[in-house]
């Protein structure tokens, strides 16, 4: 079916106001938060804005007939050029489909649409004295959906782990039209092992399966004491290994953030006042809980870290908190600003390797920058080991995107070496899709097969992902 | 000078990641809600047009001008893009290889010789006055104003009888001892919208030891130009003010309107004059240039006598955007309100959520605009208060046509005329 006709159809199944056709408006869907789609930004045939299922319904049977490409799309800020129609296709833009069902707080529980926004959802559920916890650092304008399509975490993942472990049942509507409810249709139950396990296999799946248009999460009670200790060091391996003291102490922090030597330099370049000490690294503990747990918590890092680090501070002063949390709050905006004929790009930038290699990855990717002459700033959530990798560059010099395009590989396959995989929160969309077969092995061709059970004729958000 | 160089456009377009911070803080996008109003959306298409991908024409104006210009995004962009200054950029580049009539006489006759503007304000009190007004808009003559002029026109429904410029001498003495000889730039909308504006902010320079200066000849500060795709003319006027402002010795020149202090600005006038000859001169001019709170505050460091004014009232204030996200004058306004004996300040939610009046998007933009409207006024109408302050004649304006469309009591004024009343003078007089 040629674009005129597929532009007609859809507004004929959906009335203009759910579609876009005019080619001007499409081009603002070319692009996601990738540094792929900067260089090289593609429109889509039209885009879709569903407001129910059946919306989605009708434009996935359609797609079918015809076989023409669906990509699902929250408020692409993806970094991977995962929502972006790479190959042509209907985007699905789901970020007005954002109704929250229903709060269901005796049940701890929430069910949301695709496109509720992943802080506005947890204001609702602060009135309850609820919260979804994993929190990504976009926060304020990523969508759950995108959160579940990706498996997305953040800052504290230490403690409370990654989208998937909250997320209790999805309704999905599947390319050839159907929509099936995992988790149970009708369950409400927060334990549940029968069946096999569809929900963990569409979270994370990056919308190459189906449409997730309806999201059944576990809530937690949100904890009331907060705590912040700063420790400064003059070795990069004493960072990692007080983490793994303070752990060995039996102690969770809700986060564990790392900034090494070229952060902290930019930090202090993009805001002088904040005026971090120059050190290897810096680590930034939070704990959270009651009140008692968390003093205990934090004055046990505090002696922990005292052991190896030059300067420790521990505070609970939500003013000096905010102080201290503030050289990482912005440390993805500093690193753009420390070149000023430059940008940071996102790519190669979500690494994540095993606890005892990471002062030694850390190093090795300070040596790939200088191999490539490219300023790269390092920072992450260290508890983990997710390293996120800023390179500086001008992206509109030729050069210099040749060159990171090659340093971002080197990055890649380290990552791998040191066993470790190329993404730990971002995803893989297109611009990490060739490391699949390397990082996976046989299981990639069975990853193959189960896509082909539910998109066999290759429709759902092609070629990303596996 | 060419779009290609000018400073933003040249250094900035490159910077910008995509991360969609400017999206959950764009008051446009959070009605229209897809990527054609996301700021990062204007960023990518001035791009485009940088590079040719896409022509000038009017298609891609009318997109780039869905935008308040409030600078929301620019304030919290972490890559630190002007995401404004991009914009009116380009909106300047379109319209040069389209000029539309309608906007020559508007922004290059009208609003560029304040005698004819002054003419055609005086025109609109005629038609109110005379019932022509209604009339017009019986037989259907306002739908022919272009865009959503036709109904906006209510929104300027109560253009007072007298500007301010004729109410007022071109000098005033300091009473008491002489402190600071200041040139007041009295800028349109408080001259002819607000001129009770204006006669305060004399009043209140003068009894604090200002020789205050109006200098005759003073033109538009430009930024209505600047929105709407005339920044040569912008140029122009920001050249002729500070030609003519310069031949004083001013130790400061002071406005009482938020969009004026903002045009003015040496940000600003770096992104209209960078690399032009005037520049040094220029900069020199915006140095002087204060908002007139931060001045009261800052400089004056005003002490309001509790004299013969009782009365406890409720205030509400709203931020105007080119106030603090342009200059990050927020404490100040609300610095001055609580000095004013008998005022309670409260603050609304959301206070420096634009108004989505912004000048002229008002008036092309009128059913988007009446939806931003209508969530500030929730927020000023959950506060009780009885007057709402700002300080920016727009915004004043918006604001009364919103006390109107919710029936809701409440006077909206210029914190400079509470302090003027309190002053429990008589409001001078010419």
């Amino acid at each position: 079916m040629d674009k005129k006709q597929v532009k007609k159809e859809l507004t004929n199944l959906l009335g203009s106001k759910k579609v876009l056709t005019n080619e001007i408006d499409l081009m603002y869907y070319s692009y996601d938060s990738s540094f792929l789609t900067k260089l090289k930004p593609v429109p889509p045939t039209a885009v879709v804005f569903p407001k129910s299922t059946e919306d989605v319904q009708k434009v996935m049977a359609f797609a079918y007939n015809h076989e023409i490409n669906v990509i699902p799309r929250g408020a692409g800020t993806g970094e991977t050029g995962g929502c972006v129609a790479i190959n042509d296709g209907i985007v699905l833009d789901l970020s007005t489909f954002d109704e929250i069902v229903e709060i269901d707080v005796s049940n701890m529980q929430v069910i949301v649409r695709p496109g509720i926004v992943h802080a506005q959802l947890n204001k609702e559920l602060a009135k309850y004295n609820l919260f979804f916890p994993p929190d990504p650092g976009s926060s304020q304008m990523c969508t759950v959906g995108g959160m579940v399509a990706n498996n997305a975490s953040g800052l504290r993942a230490v403690k409370y782990g990654c989208t998937e472990q909250y997320v209790l049942g999805l309704e999905v509507v599947l390319p050839n039209g159907d929509v099936i409810t995992t988790g149970g249709v009708k369950s409400k139950a927060i334990k549940n092992v029968s069946g096999l396990n569809l929900t963990k296999l569409m979270v994370g799946s990056e919308g190459i399966l189906g449409v997730v248009t309806k999201i059944r999460l576990r809530c937690w009670p949100k904890p009331k004491a907060r705590g912040i200790a700063m420790a400064v060091f003059d070795n990069l391996d004493d960072a990692p290994a007080t983490v793994l003291e303070v752990y060995k102490a039996g102690i969770l922090p809700s986060g564990i953030e790392i900034l090494d030597s070229s952060a902290i330099e930019a930090v202090n370049q993009f805001k002088p006042d904040i005026n971090l000490p120059n050190a290897e690294a810096i680590l930034l503990f939070e704990v959270d809980g009651n009140p008692p747990s968390v003093e205990y918590e934090g004055t046990t890092i505090k002696e922990i870290a005292e052991k190896r680090a030059r300067m420790v501070e521990w505070a609970t002063d939500p003013k000096r908190m905010a102080e201290l949390w503030e050289g990482r709050s912005v440390t993805a905006a500093a690193a753009a600003r420390v070149r000023p004929d430059g940008s940071r790009i996102f790519a190669g930038e979500d690494i994540s390797v095993p606890l005892s290699k990471v002062a030694d990855t850390l190093r090795a990717i300070r040596k790939l920058g200088e191999k490539y002459g490219i300023k790269v700033v390092n920072y992450g959530h260290i508890g983990d080991g997710n390293v996120h990798t800023a390179p500086v560059i001008n992206p509109e010099n030729p050069e210099e995107v040749e060159k990171v395009k090659q340093l971002v590989h080197e990055i890649h396959l380290l990552a791998i070496e040191m066993e470790g995989t190329t993404t730990g929160e971002h995803g893989v969309g297109v611009v990490r899709r060739e490391y699949a077969e390397v990082e996976h092995g046989l299981a990639h061709q069975y990853m193959k097969k189960i896509k082909n059970v539910f998109d066999p004729k290759g429709i759902m958000n092609p070629d990303k992902l596996i | 000078m060419d779009f290609r160089n000018i400073p933003p456009v040249k250094e900035q377009i490159m910077k910008c990641v995509r991360c969609g911070k400017c999206r959950s803080v764009c008051p446009v996008f959070a009605e229209i809600r897809n990527e054609t109003a996301a700021p990062r959306g204007h960023v990518f298409m001035v791009q485009m047009l940088r590079d040719g991908v896409v022509e000038p024409n009017n298609e891609i104006y009318e997109r780039l001008a869905n935008c308040l210009m409030c600078e929301t995004c620019s304030i919290n962009c972490p890559s630190g893009i002007d995401i404004h200054e991009l914009n009116a950029a380009a909106r300047s580049y379109i319209y040069e290889n389209n000029p539309s009539l309608g906007k020559e006489l508007i922004f290059d006759t009208l609003w560029t010789k304040p005698g004819l503007l002054k003419t055609s304000t005086k025109l609109m009190w005629g038609a109110q006055k005379t019932g022509l007004q209604p009339l017009a808009r019986r037989t259907g003559l306002t739908r022919l104003l272009p865009g959503d002029l036709g109904k906006a026109e209510q929104i300027l429904s109560s253009v007072p009888a007298r500007s301010a410029r004729s109410q007022l001498k071109n000098k005033y003495k300091a009473q008491g001892e002489k402190k600071y000889t200041v040139g007041y730039f009295l800028g349109c909308g408080t001259d002819l919208l607000n001129p009770g504006v204006a006669l305060a902010t004399v009043d209140v320079l003068t009894r604090n030891g200002c020789e205050v200066i109006i200098p005759p000849e003073t033109k538009c500060c430009g930024l209505p130009h600047i929105a709407n795709g005339k920044l040569e003319t912008a140029r122009l006027l920001a050249i002729h003010n500070i030609k003519i402002f310069n031949m004083y010795d001013f130790d400061y020149i002071i406005t009482d309107c938020a969009s004026c202090s903002s045009a003015l600005s040496r940000k600003n006038m770096e992104f209209l004059l960078g690399g032009l000859k005037i520049e040094d001169e220029a900069k020199l001019f915006a140095d002087k240039v204060m908002d007139l709170t931060k001045f009261l505050i800052e400089i004056i460091d005003i002490k309001i006598p509790e004299n013969g004014y009782n009365e406890k009232i409720k205030v509400t204030y709203h931020d105007p955007c080119h106030l603090a996200n342009a200059q990050g004058i927020k404490s100040e306004p609300r610095e001055l309100l609580k000095r004013i004996p008998g005022v309670t300040l409260i603050e609304m939610s959301d206070a420096n959520r634009c108004c989505g009046g912004s000048g002229t998007y008002v008036l092309t933009h009128y059913d988007l605009s009446m939806k931003i409207l209508d969530k500030k006024m929730d927020s000023i109408m959950e506060t009780g208060a009885e007057k709402i302050a700002t300080c920016c004649p727009s915004c004043i304006m918006q604001l009364k046509h919103g006390t109107k469309r919710h029936n809701y009591k409440s006077e909206v004024v210029h914190p400079i005329e509470l302090i003027s009343q309190a002053y429990n003078k008589p409001i001078l007089k010419k």
